[in-house]
């Protein structure tokens, strides 16, 4: 490279341009800490923060709305939690979904769109993620940010070496900060134990009765196109199943577990003793073999790399030309949710909850999942 | 306290890249001082 003589003049220069390149990326950084609306609908009883339930949360970037449908008739408590990692959008949507659309007419059902709120905040080092990703609706784009699966380090550092969560499991040191690994948490401990034991609290004061926890997968991880069950929600599970097969949806039962712990669906029932169950969709954007990251890649699901690899039989669900759009995976949660819904009236009719205007599964599938989203401002 | 001795390394290095960048005569090392800079100044104002 060609020798250029550098002068004092220069050195101011470059101080300059440091702080210019601070200042917009700062900015840009900063932006992710502003949390994308949500337009709850007529549905919605009334909007609470995780904080009532563990005031420890107050004033931290852990703490984060709970939406609360009540029906008119008694019955049970569903717990419905997204955004537990923030780089699963299905999740997310699939929460903001309901959020926006459902009324309750028996029993009570708690929506947590975003679980672990500082994930929010940021996205994963080294992985070349887009910060938002655009779902498109009849009123133009609507934007979602893509977080990454641990809590911000801003909000918690540093990190241990070993983790040894409230459940005694031995965890890399950087699980501290992976809310699914840090149930039923501590009270005083990380900030994303609180989050858990935030989480935990809610279970235990409003007496929920079936908690599900939406997350999603990379096709070539085997727990895809599942539902995980605590042993005390098996036949729920197993109902659930043979509802969604009839329906026309391969969707496997995977059994949580009892030696490893920290995670919802273990220590929401152990410790709580609700019926816990965690539904993973399969998401090209979250898995090591996909291209290049961008908010297409997430909404519409295409990568010829993983079109490849299913070629190859690499991975766990079919991957053809045509994706796994953010759509499909929005409506196979939705499919799980009112499957389990139906399963537990079956199961447990005193516990049952009868919710309204849930988007139809398949017409999310067909037509995607702006038209159910409110228009954006 | 952890956090205080932190910020004051990150401080520490930060002033060293300034005082580098000044010294150093070549242009192009000036500019990897720069890039290093801008990552270190984040960290100190806690941004990323």
């Amino acid at each position: 490279m060609k020798e250029i003589k550098g002068t004092r003049l220069s050195s101011f220069l470059f101080l300059f341009l440091t702080g210019a390149l601070c200042f917009f990326s700062g900015r840009s950084f900063l932006a992710m800490h502003q949390k994308e609306p949500v337009y709850p609908g007529a549905g919605l009883s009334s909007k609470k923060m995780l904080s009532d339930y563990l005031p420890a949360l107050q004033n931290t970037h852990g703490d984060t709305e709970v939406y609360v449908f009540r029906g008119n008739e008694k019955g049970g408590h569903l717990l419905i939690i997204g955004g537990t990692h923030p780089n699963e959008p299905a999740g997310f949507v699939s929460a903001v979904l309901l959020v926006e659309n459902i009324s309750v007419k028996r029993g009570s059902v708690f929506i947590v769109p975003r679980a672990n709120s500082s994930g929010f905040s940021h996205s994963d080092p080294q992985e070349g993620n887009p910060q938002r990703f655009a779902v498109p609706t009849p009123s133009g784009p609507r934007l979602f940010r893509l977080g990454s699966r641990l809590t911000n380090p801003i909000d918690q550092w540093p990190d241990p070496t070993v983790y040894i969560n409230p459940a005694g499991q031995k965890l890399s040191g950087n699980e501290v900060r992976n809310l699914n690994r840090c149930f039923p948490g501590r009270v005083k401990g990380y900030l994303t134990e609180k989050i858990a034991c935030g989480i935990i609290e809610l279970i235990k004061q409003e007496a929920i009765d079936l908690g599900i926890d939406l997350h999603e997968s990379a096709p070539e991880y085997p727990v895809i196109n599942a539902i995980v069950f605590h042993e005390n929600s098996a036949e729920l599970a197993v109902l659930a199943l043979m509802q969604l097969q009839s329906e026309g949806i391969e969707i496997r039962l995977e059994a949580s577990p009892s030696n490893l712990r920290g995670l919802s669906h273990r220590e929401w029932g152990d410790e709580a003793g609700i019926m816990a169950v965690l539904l993973e969709t399969p998401n090209a954007s979250h898995g090591r073999l996909k291209g290049k990251p961008s908010s297409d890649l997430i909404v519409e699901g295409k990568d010829k790399f993983y079109t490849k690899a299913s070629q190859l039989g690499w991975l766990f669900v079919p991957f053809g030309e045509e994706g796994i759009p953010l759509a499909q995976r929005v409506a196979r949660h939705l499919a799980g949710m009112e499957a389990l819904i139906s399963s537990l009236k079956e199961l447990e009719p005193e516990k049952a909850v009868e919710v309204e205007n849930i988007p139809p599964w398949a017409e999310v599938q067909e037509k995607g999942v702006g038209p159910f989203l409110h228009p954006p401002k | 306290m952890i956090r205080l001795f932190y910020h004051l390394i990150v401080m520490y290095l930060s002033l060293h890249l300034v005082w580098y960048m000044f010294r150093q005569r070549k242009f192009w090392s000036q500019t990897s001082a720069v890039l290093v800079l801008v990552l270190f100044l984040l960290r100190l104002f806690w941004i990323k």
